[in-house]
């Protein structure tokens, strides 16, 4: 499918849109995790790099098949998601954010020691078998689960808990498990976006998945807007394609790109598209239709 | 050897709880992780280098850095904080001041280059033993200044009108403003205060270590963050206490396990001291009603 | 109403978006009339210090040739990205000098890792990539169009251990590491094997992060540790921050490393406290230039009033040799010209005499070993390395 399109898309911008697609099943991870549930990971990269050098060791030592690469790569971010999710039922709020910044931080310094990672030479030659066919095909799954799962039970107790928690224990929302479950869910998307992204680059090294890197993702999901899917994959279209539209100013590109930020949210407080769902979106798509 | 590891972990530290500080006052108001602090910091060291260079007394330039960041302080707090105030939620807010880092440090590293400056010498290297401990007059100002700057805070907190509508502010903004506390002024003396920390910290991290660069903000912001944190996020005295526990574990951990794991080992106990008391230190159980 | 007005706005950021990109793209030049090379390395961020002025040495060499009328008499143009120093960038840039460009050939990247990113990509599009910086291995081996022009430190370390041993009796070696730097991991292995291969001890093994700035605990255990020398593999800022370390703690040690420390800020930083007592190879050196070095040092400190480092005389070298190839073949074809490349032996460029190896490897003779006397660096011994 990539050599067919290239005849007709410039392969730079079938770049972009690739990276596009990742950081969309990157943020729409945190997504459920930060904007749903509310509670704030700003540890997210960590569960990438572990997805990213899983599967990347995988594929170079044991020669796995891809698909196996990438499952195994978002299983074993998902374990770790999972037993990041148990100090929820203890903190909140930033000492939460604290928690994730620091867990993020310690799997980058343990990636640093790792001999089979390569430290900090990072590991190169990874086959890139992440195409736009394959980046596409597991963006529309993700969407489409992530829809259902925003509008089922599970989903609808995931905003409640972010909206009042203890209201919602009062309703019979079984906190732990949805909290637990949120982180879980959030850090197998990030362990396969991680799993892709390593498939695509050839090469990854420790400091690809520093803080920075979760700073990227999280702005992705608060400016597209909290908690919803269009909101998400707007900011993260935007927040891809910024810095290279903004190569037009060469050196003051992140002068701008900050301010950028800033503005963003002095005009849009609650994001591009804050709470807007998918369902109320392809409601409204019909009845103007209907209208028309 | 431990007594000497246990000094350069208390001086390491004392500059950590000075940038908490501004981290923990601002938040004890608004609710803010503000992220631009580092960069507060950062510039704080350039313009006490700048100063020096243009032949300033070491002293003027540190107050001229405090001033100057000051300024700069309640100039962000203006133009990316307050127009978001009670609009949006606090992660908004949060991404603002992040754009702002971003914009700070690219601007310092077009002014000043990507290079690292380095503060000449402007306060005597000389040592001398005590007992066993060899101590440097450099390491004895610096936990002077520290000291000083955190006493003098916690006496201005406890004594003044401005320390007492403080504290009105941070238990209830809503309350404090019915009260007649101009809320908008309290929190643009918070920011002023809270980056003349910062740029002290600054300063002293620059004639310590000897290295300033744009850069520098991020990673001391990330660690004064964890401070603010391990002591209780919103409590002063937290905040000091946070700093140097943060900076005697780092160095204790780079002396007596492993450099390689410094973070990883610092991060680790923090995570662990959560787990034990999610308040941190000295932070105040909250309980939560509907 | 609230709404829809903000799926409009969402769909109208979208358009422009969509608009800017295709518009600001869109401008094609014909690639026919000029030779175009694409810049690699990082203008912001925490490398920046590397790539800016390797920058300046391209921009030099491209000034300099078109001045003699350009290669094949076609005018010479170099297109300068910022890559941050992240890879996710150098990927889209290298995509982009390729295809929407049209470069023949690609200079940098200063770091091993970035390099192989984009020498992945200009092997499969079959553009030639020519590193002025990777030292790492696994960067040639991508490929025949990716080069390199820098000294390897599989070539370098061996004579410089055996002048450690024997001109210098320092058999008591500890070793620093920079364990987030990807040249300092790469490099330390090969330093220790040397060590013990050629009889010296290891009395301590420790480790610093890059852009730390407290080295405390680090100096007051390697003061326990009775060592005679100490190898850092790092770069030239921490280098000076741990000498200051060093001498706050009234620690005399000399400090042996390689070409990461070779930076005009290892002097500025360090002050008295590197003097003469850091000594570092590389291939390169100002004091007692060739006479292609001192004409490169009077051009470079005319134009840009500042001293030049390693990165601005590799980037200049690799242009001056890329515009060799292209004439010797006469074709500004990367298929064509990318075998002459790797035929060049013994050119005298300013960073050195490069030849390439069988295997396209660079061998960079003499090794220059180098310390910092009065503030600049200074010229400590020659050493010439067999180039088979």
């Amino acid at each position: 499918m990539d050599a067919f399109l290239m005849q007709y898309i410039d392969p730079y911008y079938l770049r972009i849109l690739v990276l596009i697609g990742i950081n969309i099943i990157l943020a729409l991870g945190l997504n459920i995790t930060t904007g749903v549930t509310g509670q704030l990971s700003m540890g997210h990269a960590g569960f990438m790099s572990l997805g990213a050098y899983t599967s990347a060791i995988l594929s170079l030592q044991f020669a796995a098949p891809f698909w196996a690469a990438l499952l195994c790569g978002a299983l074993v971010a998902a374990f770790f998601g999972f037993l990041i999710g148990i100090p929820t039922l203890r903190l909140e709020g930033d000492y939460l954010a604290m928690v994730t910044i620091g867990f993020a931080e310690i799997v980058r310094v343990f990636f640093l020691n790792f001999e089979p990672g390569g430290k900090a030479v990072g590991l190169s030659g990874i086959p890139q078998n992440t195409t736009f066919g394959i980046v596409l095909l597991l963006v529309i799954i993700v969407i489409f689960f992530n829809a259902r799962l925003l509008k089922s039970r599970l989903g609808r107790s995931m905003y409640a808990i972010r909206e009042n928690e203890i209201a919602a224990e009062a309703c019979g929302v079984n906190i732990t498990r949805i909290k637990v479950l949120a982180f879980t869910i959030g850090a197998f998307l990030g362990g396969l976006g991680g799993a892709l992204y390593a498939h695509y680059m050839f090469f990854i090294r420790p400091q690809d998945f520093a803080f920075m890197q979760s700073i990227e993702l999280l702005n992705m999901v608060i400016l597209g807007g909290m908690g919803s899917i269009p909101g998400t994959i707007l900011g993260a279209i935007i927040l891809t394609i910024a810095p290279e539209l903004l190569r037009i100013v060469a050196e003051y590109r992140l002068l701008f790109y900050g301010a950028l930020l800033v503005l963003l949210m002095i005009f849009r407080p609650n994001g591009l598209l804050g709470d807007v769902r998918i369902y109320d979106l392809r409601k409204r798509w019909m009845n103007k239709e209907v209208g028309a | 050897m431990f007594l000497e590891q246990l000094l350069n972990g208390i001086t390491l530290g004392s500059t950590y709880a000075l940038i908490a500080l501004g981290y923990t006052m601002v938040y004890g108001i608004i609710q803010l992780i503000n992220f631009a602090h580092g960069e507060v910091y950062m510039i704080g060291a350039f313009v006490g280098l700048f100063l020096v260079a243009m032949g300033a007394n070491i002293f003027l330039a540190l107050l001229g850095a405090m001033l100057f960041c000051m300024l700069l302080g309640m100039t962000i707090e203006r133009v990316a904080y307050r127009p978001l105030r009670g609009k949006s939620s606090r992660l908004s807010a949060l991404i603002s001041a992040i754009g702002v880092s971003i914009f700070l440090s690219t601007l310092m590293a077009l002014l000043a280059q990507t290079n690292t400056r380095s503060y000449p010498e402007v306060i005597s290297n000389r040592t001398f033993n005590l007992g066993s401990l060899e101590l440097s007059v450099l390491q004895i100002s610096i936990l002077a200044v520290a000291a000083i700057l955190m006493i003098g805070l916690q006496l201005m907190i406890q004594h003044t009108r401005l320390g007492k509508a403080m504290r009105a502010s941070s238990q209830d903004l809503d309350a404090s403003y019915l009260m007649g506390i101009n809320v908008n002024r309290i929190i643009s003396a918070t920011f002023a205060i809270g980056s003349a920390l910062a740029a002290a910290g600054g300063v002293m991290v620059g004639v310590y270590y000897h290295a300033v660069w744009p850069y520098m903000g991020m990673m001391a912001g990330l660690k004064a963050f964890a401070a603010a944190i391990l002591g209780g996020i919103g409590s002063i005295p937290g905040a000091m206490v946070g700093g140097i526990t943060l900076g005697v574990l780092e160095i204790m951990g780079v002396a007596y396990i492993s450099p390689s794991y410094k973070d990883a080992i610092a991060f680790g106990i923090l995570i662990i001291v959560l787990l034990i008391r999610p308040q941190g230190l000295f932070g105040k159980k909250i309980v939560k009603k509907v | 109403m609230r709404f829809k007005n903000k799926v409009r706005w969402a769909l109208l950021l979208s358009l422009v978006l969509l608009v800017t990109m295709v518009v600001g793209c869109g401008n094609k030049q014909d690639s026919e009339e000029v030779i175009k090379l694409g810049f690699l390395g990082a203008k912001t961020g925490d490398v920046a210090n590397y790539g800016i002025p390797g920058e300046k040495g391209m921009k030099m060499a491209i000034d300099e040739l078109n001045a003699q009328g350009g290669i094949l008499g076609k005018k010479v143009e170099g297109i300068y990205e910022d890559n941050k120093g992240d890879s996710k960038e150098i990927n889209l840039i290298a995509q982009k000098y390729i295809t929407r460009d049209k470069v023949v050939a690609m200079v940098g990247d200063p770091c091993t890792g970035l390099t192989k990113v984009a020498a992945d990509i200009a092997q499969k599009n079959q553009v030639v990539i020519f590193s002025a910086g990777a030292t790492g291995a696994g960067v040639v081996e991508i490929g025949n169009y990716v080069f390199r022009n820098t000294m390897l430190d599989t070539v370098a370390v061996p004579v410089v251990v055996d002048w450690m041993l024997k001109d210098k009796h320092w058999k008591k070696a500890a070793i620093i590491t920079s364990i987030d730097n990807g040249y300092s991991t790469a490099l330390t292995p090969i330093f220790k094997e040397e060590l013990k291969k050629q009889g010296a001890t290891i009395v301590l093994e420790d480790t610093i992060k890059d852009k730390e700035t407290d080295f405390s605990a680090q100096i007051t255990k390697l003061k326990g540790a009775n060592a005679d020398v100490l190898v850092f593999t790092g770069y030239y800022t921490e280098a000076a921050l741990i000498m200051k370390e060093a001498q706050k703690q009234g620690l005399n040690i000399s400090l042996i490393g390689g070409d990461g420390l070779y930076g005009q800020d290892l002097a500025k930083l360090g002050g008295d406290a590197v003097e003469e007592k850091v000594i570092l190879y590389c291939g390169f050196s100002t004091d007692q230039p060739s006479p292609e070095t001192a004409k490169f040092l009077e051009n470079y400190r005319k134009k840009y009033n500042e001293e030049p480092d390693m990165f601005s005389a590799q980037y200049y070298d690799a242009v001056m040799i890329l515009a060799q190839a292209m004439e010797a073949t006469g074709s500004s074809d990367p298929k064509v010209f990318k075998d002459e490349l790797a035929k060049v032996k013994n050119y005298p460029g300013v960073s050195g005499q490069t030849s390439f190896r069988a295997d396209r490897e660079p061998i960079k003779s003499p090794v220059f070993l180098l310390t910092i006397k009065d503030g600049a660096f200074a010229l400590v011994d020659k050493i010439p390395v067999k180039t088979e």
